[in-house]
């Protein structure tokens, strides 16, 4: 089992060309750091780890690699990523991810000894700030209900979810099929960020937040479009340029429907 | 004269087979429960039966309704109703432990994790019924409202706080609600001041914020010090706990 724990510290992101033994790296998701995953499936992790089917193994491998690995952050992480997803043209280092050869493979670095790393705590705070802030709005307008605020939340997740598949569908058509789906997940809740700003707008100057909403989607999509550029170059096959060129553009124009929708907050289901 | 019906002669199991006659009907005017279960030394379930009337349950299990008997000095076979629990503690509520735990909340400065180390949530759904009374009182039926609010919260802050807590994070379900449960103590006390303060100011919104900031401090100290592995993500779980209660001051202010 300690060799397991060990396993469990880094993430699942392979390299290409390395095909991780997937027999051991069920055994580390399974046997890895959180008790909610060890809880929450039960009889039904134990059935799923304990399984030898191979193809059962490698898909969860494929589509969740390690969590714990997302939320191994600090303080100064979270400050520092913070004024880089809202000022990236601000970022004056390189934007690769550090990669260490760990028993015997390359894996990137835990977001709390690399800036550029993706976590899951800042999407998820920041999601959950912007729920707090609509409701804020929708008071301040008179609409607020929790009914309404439930159907914030539930946009917001479906929004969240589009771009997150979105971005995946997009490297997997190009690239090698091999960007995690949590780093997707990570990426695309960045934008919420931008997103809050942008409802803090709304919340103080009633007219000129669309300055403000025009400002934080060029960096949001800046900041998109530079680590997915990063993802991939390194990992897609073929190097069409036009092709990734055009994708970029896409991607950094991607935020800019999300945040405008999204920060007029109304109480209706949809709209 | 007694044999204008036929009557069957019905047998009691314990009085042997009275001969049909003036007996049976003493016998039969005798109030009884309607059913009575069999309550039997040899049954194997404890079944707690209450006696309804003077007579005596009888011993032996026999046909459904066989029913006490009138004149029956026979000793009930289950649970007499001294021997059982206190109904309290039964069910596991401890209204001192609760009040303790409460008034521990009241002090924002000091967090006492001692008193909260069992974790328990008759004191939670105590305080869940007083804000939902105090925001009926504001003209608010949020029952099933905040009582969702509080499963989602206590869910994500147990996410949260495990995840960040990575190896030796050990915080459980129960403890997490029962904490974020009785934290609301200042969110209660928020809603019934907030009857008072008038609507749409800027001092209903400084209210709510020390409030909000007493409950979050509270939360954030007894989750430290309850669980492991919380110490260095302090302050990360702090925004945490800061965006439950704005969510629940929300449902209060507007």
């Amino acid at each position: 089992m300690s060799t397991d724990e060990n396993l469990g510290f880094q993430s699942g992101v392979p390299i290409p060309g390395l095909n991780p033994p997937s027999n051991q790296f069920g055994n580390a998701f399974c046997g890895a750091g959180s008790g909610l995953i060890r809880e929450g499936l039960g009889a039904y992790g134990k059935r799923i780890c304990g399984s030898s089917s191979q193809y059962v193994q490698s898909n969860i491998i494929k589509c969740f690699s390690d969590p714990q690995y997302y939320f191994q952050v600090n303080a100064h992480y979270v400050r520092n990523k913070l004024k880089i997803i809202l000022f990236p043209f601000l970022h004056r280092g390189h934007w690769t991810r550090i990669t260490e050869p760990i028993g015997g493979r390359l894996s990137y670095n835990p977001p709390i000894n690399d800036i550029n790393a993706p976590d899951l705590y800042i999407p998820f705070m920041t999601f959950a700030t912007y729920l707090v802030l609509a409701g804020i709005s929708l008071g301040l307008s008179g609409k607020f209900s929790p009914e309404a605020l439930n159907w914030q939340f539930v946009k917001g997740m479906a929004s969240w979810l589009f771009q997150a598949m979105l971005l995946k569908a997009s490297l997997t058509s190009l690239g090698g099929g091999e960007a995690p789906l949590l780093d997707m997940i990570a990426y695309a809740g960045y934008t919420f960020t931008g997103l809050c700003v942008a409802v803090v707008g709304r919340i103080t100057l009633s007219y000129a937040y669309y300055l403000i909403v025009i400002w934080t989607s060029m960096c949001s999509g800046i900041f998109l479009a530079k680590t997915i550029k990063l993802t991939l170059y390194a990992e897609a096959r073929s190097y069409d340029v036009t092709i990734h060129n055009y994708l970029l553009l896409g991607i950094a124009f991607s935020p800019f429907p999300f945040i405008f929708c999204l920060s007029n907050p109304t109480g209706n289901w949809i709209s | 004269m007694t044999k204008e019906f036929a009557v069957p002669p019905v047998v009691f199991p314990s009085g042997g087979n009275p001969s049909a006659g003036s007996n049976n009907i003493q016998q039969r005017r005798v109030a009884t429960a309607p059913f009575q279960p069999p309550r039997s030394s040899t049954s194997s379930i404890p079944f707690m039966s209450f006696d309804i009337g003077s007579a005596a349950a009888s011993s032996s299990s026999g046909p459904l309704f066989g029913g006490p008997i009138g004149s029956g000095g026979s000793v009930p076979g289950g649970t007499s109703f001294e021997d059982e629990e206190p109904l309290l503690d039964e069910l596991g509520i401890h209204p001192d432990q609760i009040w303790r735990k409460t008034k521990s909340i009241l002090n924002p400065f000091r967090a006492n994790p001692a008193v909260h180390k069992d974790s328990d949530l008759s004191g939670p759904i105590l305080l869940y019924m007083s804000l939902c009374l105090f925001q009926l009182l504001a003209g608010k039926i949020q029952f099933g409202v905040i009582l969702g609010w509080i499963v989602v919260s206590s869910i994500f802050l147990y996410v949260v706080f495990n995840m960040l807590a990575g190896r030796n994070g050990n915080l459980d379900l129960h403890r997490c609600t029962s904490v974020v449960g009785y934290c609301l103590l200042p969110v209660v006390i928020l809603s019934a001041a907030s009857l008072f303060v008038p609507q749409g100011g800027t001092f209903r919104f400084a209210v709510a914020g020390v409030f909000v900031l007493w409950a979050t401090r509270v939360c954030t100290a007894l989750m430290v010090a309850l669980a492991d592995g919380g110490d260095e993500h302090r302050g990360l779980i702090a925004y945490a706990c800061f965006l439950i209660y704005t969510l629940f001051s929300l449902l209060v202010i507007f």
